[in-house]
């Protein structure tokens, strides 16, 4: 049986493959559903579902999405903007991380640096290494997140009217029980707990004197102040 | 609404694509990014349940949000910290 000595030293590319789809397949199916509550949401808000798919087409980061749709329902397109940047400059570090491992020129990786986002980000790490992860798995995940986000977002978006009054389902409590949601995970590194503190009090004593744009700016200063 | 998603996408993309064509970012920089989103995550939940005079405000909101911490701080999925969050600000509503 040489072929399977051959494959204790090196896994059969099929074999490899059914492994990625393994990891892959459970994150995709949650990012769905994660897109199906944002376009319900964005439709409570009042976005049309075209500029909500469009958005998850384009900007495909649930976060920060999700924080500009609740600017939006309270008026505040500048605040959806500042969030939504300022949430997404995380990508800044995890963007240059990835970029040594995407295959071709410049533009090329450019373009797939696009698909690196917290979740795939993680799939990659977790077939490669945290300072070199894996180029391959990078893009197949993330190419499969965004195909997922973006159904699951059309989804939502068109069962958003079906589902009625937002204020009498609770929608509205459904944005800050995401950032909780979303926080969590997170709170498992002592250094992100410092910033999480930090960003909680900076807005909580900054909001009552300025608009929600310049409290969570103040935030994301103390944020990066405390971390570390 | 349209311009502030188009803009929000512009810079989300040149945020990603960034590491692609510029040289490499300090590592310092790079490594204090880690505290930008637990620190906008838990200000966007103050700047979500204050009123427009920026003070807390305890209601049916701040009630499902309660509830939504408790279940995140013993681990409950995703999926039901939001919607038990949103139930309970439901009911309490018809209440």
């Amino acid at each position: 049986m040489g072929s399977g000595q051959y494959r204790l030293v090196a896994p059969t590319e099929r074999g490899r493959e059914r492994g990625a789809w393994a990891a892959i397949a459970p994150v995709v199916a949650a990012v769905g559903v994660f897109g199906i509550s944002y376009g319900v949401l964005a439709s409570a808000a009042g976005v049309p579902a075209w500029e909500t798919v469009m958005m998850s087409m384009l900007v495909f980061a649930g976060s920060a999405q999700f924080a500009a749709v609740s600017s939006f329902a309270i008026g505040s397109p500048a605040g959806a903007v500042v969030s939504g940047v300022l949430l997404n400059s995380r990508y800044l570090a995890t963007g240059a991380a990835a970029a040594p491992v995407l295959p071709g020129g410049r533009w090329r990786r450019f373009l797939l640096a696009q698909l690196v986002v917290d979740e795939s980000f993680a799939l990659g790490v977790g077939a490669g290494s945290p300072e070199r992860p894996d180029g391959r798995m990078l893009v197949t995940a993330g190419a499969a997140e965004w195909l997922c986000w973006v159904t699951g977002s059309a989804i939502g978006a068109l069962l958003g009217p079906v589902l009625g009054d937002p204020q009498r389902l609770g929608l509205d409590a459904a944005f800050p029980a995401l950032f909780v949601a979303l926080l969590r995970p997170m709170l498992d590194r002592s250094d992100a707990v410092k910033s999480a503190v930090a960003g909680l009090a900076v807005a909580a004593i900054l909001r009552p004197f300025v608009p929600s744009g310049v409290a969570l700016a103040g935030a994301a200063v103390a944020g990066l102040l405390a971390y570390r | 609404m349209l311009v502030a998603i188009v803009v929000l996408a512009a810079a989300t993309i040149l945020i990603k694509g960034a590491g692609s064509l510029l040289p490499e970012i300090p590592d310092a920089v790079a490594a204090r990014l880690g505290g930008l989103a637990p620190a906008l995550l838990a200000a966007l939940v103050i700047t979500e349940l204050t009123g427009a005079d920026g003070i807390p405000r305890l209601d049916a909101k701040a009630a499902g949000v309660g509830v939504a911490v408790v279940l995140a701080a013993v681990r409950a999925p995703f999926a039901v910290c939001v919607v038990a969050g949103a139930a309970v600000a439901a009911v309490l509503r018809l209440a």
